[in-house]
């Protein structure tokens, strides 16, 4: 069977030991383009704001401090992943942060909203036929697998956190 | 006995020496977490500075002369100004368009004012054909700025809308509201009263198109053209394959509600190619559509007005005495 074959493999290393690391910075490097690129699409911060407030969840003035700071953060966590610093930290935060952007989709889709969820730039009301809760959903929950990843087996080359003697 | 001593000194170090690897570790690993933290902060303290230095200031000056053209629109410029020419398409309901407001509503006020723009006012209704009430209050909002511009205080009035905006899909402008953000503005009890009784009638024109015209005539389109057809044409279209086939609009003839229609049907026809009109807000100078990064930015907008040449409003200033009463 498949797994008398791979379970030994995990356990005592050696292919996977090679593998994984490469795995880890791919989804690194996946990530850190997908939230950078969310960040970027998200400018100007006027846009974003509208964005936010078409959750109709936040009074004004906290959604113009998410619509902000959301794009900000979003870039952070980037380049972070980029230069892989507090890998596992920053892979369990990315994986939270689509939990709760899928959260928001959901409460959406609960509330009867007809919205775009604003993921990369855009956002504000649309028609009822063209709102895409699913696969908004369905790309965070992909995302949230990669950040997941990274969170498990944070160990991966090209990474500060090698240099600062962690995950080696 | 000695050497079993040794043995559990020997154990007892080891033990510590397990201990102080697993703390050293966790040092490690919160020092590596608070570097990230820092980082994380520092990016979004720098970038919300940055991103916030962008905000345009209120502008509580004096504001240029308003005239109210003859499609409805009104145009913000003292007499004889020559400047770039900045159309402003907005739908009272649409969310984008407030935000465009608060961005850069008082930066179009200063720059007309000191005569480096003529600020061209364009009310529309993208949402009159939506569902009940976004259509309403959208038209509502539409049809009490202009009777607000008869009173010469469209500018001020399209900011008391756009501050008390509904939230998009629930019930707001009513007549009551509307009729007390007119009366905070300054005008005389007189031009309160006319105001109050326009918008009454206006409102019953808005609730007849919503709730009962347009309702019977998409069903009766769908029928008889097809979903299809009916998604790719513009309300005014629809009105016009209405009037051919029984659903005659003239009750809204002569009222704001149908003018801000029709406005909004022009609109779309006005420009071509890149420029065309797809959506609100929609920022032109001198005819050329302006994209997001310069229409809802502070230093994007200026940039564009003090780049342009001078322009000319392609509407003609409603005549005197052609007013209703």
């Amino acid at each position: 069977m498949d797994t008398t074959d791979e379970t030994p493999a995990l356990v005592s290393g050696s292919r996977w030991d090679t593998v994984q690391p490469w795995i880890t910075f791919v989804c690194r490097l996946a990530l850190a383009g997908i939230l950078g690129y969310s960040a970027f699409s998200k400018y100007p911060p006027a846009l974003s704001v509208q964005a936010v407030e078409a959750y109709d969840l936040f009074p004004h003035e906290l959604a113009r401090l998410i619509g902000y700071t959301l794009p900000l953060f979003e870039l952070a966590l980037a380049v972070l992943l980029l230069v892989g610093l507090a890998t596992r930290f920053t892979g369990a935060v990315a994986t939270l942060l689509m939990l709760v952007f899928i959260a928001g989709i959901v409460s959406a889709m609960a509330r009867g909203l007809s919205i775009d969820c604003g993921c990369f730039g855009g956002g504000g009301a649309v028609d009822p036929e063209e709102t895409t809760y699913g696969l908004s959903i369905t790309r965070d929950i992909g995302f949230a697998a990669l950040g997941a990843f990274i969170a498990l087996w944070p160990r991966s080359p090209l990474a500060l956190d090698r240099a600062l003697g962690l995950f080696r | 006995m000695g050497s079993e001593t040794r043995k559990r000194a020997r154990e007892h170090l080891k033990e510590q020496r397990a201990k102080e690897k697993k703390a050293a570790a966790l040092r490690k690993n919160l020092i590596v977490v608070g570097a990230a933290a820092a980082v994380v902060l520092l990016i979004v303290v720098i970038g919300y500075a940055v991103l916030n230095s962008d905000r345009g200031e209120g502008y509580t000056g004096p504001i240029a002369a308003q005239t109210v053209q003859e499609d409805g629109s009104v145009v913000m410029a003292d007499d004889g100004v020559q400047a770039p020419v900045v159309e402003v398409y907005a739908d009272y309901q649409c969310p984008a368009c407030r935000q465009f407001e608060i961005t850069n509503g008082g930066l179009l006020k200063e720059r007309a004012a000191r005569g480096e723009a003529i600020v061209h006012f364009r009310p529309v209704s993208i949402f009159a054909q939506q569902q009940v009430p976004i259509s309403g209050n959208s038209l509502r909002g539409g049809a009490a700025a202009r009777i607000a511009a008869d009173h010469g205080v469209f500018v001020e009035y399209n900011d008391e809308l756009f501050e008390n905006q509904p939230t998009e899909g629930r019930e707001g402008f009513s007549t009551d509201q509307l009729k007390g953000w007119f009366a905070e503005l300054e005008t005389s009890p007189g031009q309160q009263e006319e105001f109050g009784a326009r918008l009454d009638e206006e409102a019953a024109v808005v609730t007849e198109f919503t709730e009962e015209f347009l309702p019977a005539l998409t069903q009766d389109a769908v029928d008889r053209i097809g979903q299809e057809t009916l998604g790719t044409m513009v309300l005014t279209d629809l009105l016009a394959w209405g009037a051919d086939n029984g659903h005659d609009p003239a009750f809204l003839e002569g009222t704001y509600t149908g003018e801000i229609i029709e406005a909004t049907g022009n609109a779309y026809t006005r420009y071509s190619g890149d420029d065309a009109f797809g959506g609100t807000p929609s920022i032109y100078i001198n005819g050329t559509l302006l994209d997001n990064n310069t229409a809802m930015t502070v230093r994007g907008l200026s940039e564009a007005i003090a780049s342009a040449d001078p322009g000319k409003v392609e509407t003609q200033p409603l005549g005197d005495g052609g007013d209703e009463e």
